[in-house]
């Protein structure tokens, strides 16, 4: 990987992106990780690709339209007379 | 009480599972054929998924999450019935040997400006970021899926999933890294970047 040169936190940021970006770092970690993107270009660059990474999977992997046939399937269970499990 | 009572003896539970739980079909179903990878089965799932919450709906707790209630039940139903049914092996190794950096690396790093990293993600057609997402093994597309499609937390993933919070992270992270290098290689074949990755 072509590691970013420019500074000694630039290895720890980038070890915490992930988590930082799903949201599951602690609050100390985050505000280390945006001390450091405010002041780092390239880490913050690489910070805004994985953001980006994630926004495309989310936006692109879903939208499927449901076959009617289905539909009609699943709002005919709601009539179902109860069953012993 | 209302343990036994199955939803469609008791108005007032299918008023709350036609408004809570059938807008979630479509949701359901995109993650369902992001699962099988095959819209048969998908369905198959999806209407084994709604059977099981709609009889299981009284002893769902209002105000608990609905959303991870239903995928746990998707995500069971997916395995129980489905992989049985299949016998997919199931793969444990990871795709290890990719950098974390790899679609950064080969997209980037050539201009200043970040835009033309973006833009090319933007241009890969939906179908084939499905496929890329599809075409990780099961272990490590199911979290990938439910962290970054569905947006869940680790530990409702753990929960879905019923596996260790650690496992978690670690497949997702290892999932992202494949799910990497199967976007380059789309990239690649649709001729959207320049194949002169040695």
């Amino acid at each position: 990987m072509t590691t970013p040169d420019c500074g000694p936190n630039c290895e720890e940021t980038l070890r915490a992106i992930e988590s930082v970006l799903d949201g599951e770092a602690d609050v100390l970690v985050q505000q280390q990780v945006e001390v450091h993107l405010s002041d780092c270009n390239p880490c913050m660059q690489r910070a805004e690709f994985r953001r980006h990474v994630k926004v495309v999977i989310r936006s692109k992997c879903g939208g499927d339209v449901v076959p009617p046939a289905l539909e009609a399937r699943i709002h005919a269970l709601l009539d179902e007379p109860p069953r012993v499990p | 009480m209302a343990q036994t009572a199955a939803a469609a003896e008791d108005p007032a539970l299918r008023e709350r599972f036609e408004r809570d739980v059938l807008p979630l079909l479509p949701s359901l179903y995109a993650a369902a054929l992001r699962m099988t990878r095959n819209p048969a089965d998908a369905e198959d799932v999806v209407q084994d998924t709604y059977l099981r919450a709609y009889r299981g709906f009284a002893g769902f707790q209002e105000g608990t999450n609905l959303k991870a209630w239903l995928y746990r039940i998707l995500t069971n139903s997916f395995i129980n019935t489905y992989r049985k049914k299949q016998r997919e092996p199931q793969t444990v190794d990871g795709p290890d040997d990719i950098d974390e950096w790899y679609l950064y690396d080969r997209l980037g790093g050539r201009s200043v400006e970040l835009s033309a990293e973006t833009e090319v993600l933007d241009r890969i057609p939906d179908q084939a970021v499905k496929q890329a997402l599809e075409s990780l093994p099961e272990n490590f597309r199911l979290p990938v899926l439910l962290a970054d499609v569905e947006g869940f937390s680790y530990k409702e993933i753990a929960e879905i999933m019923e596996t260790p919070i650690g496992t978690v992270m670690s497949r997702l992270h290892r999932g992202r890294k494949a799910l990497q290098k199967a976007l380059w290689d789309t990239a690649k074949e649709r001729g959207l970047v320049d194949d002169d990755d040695a």
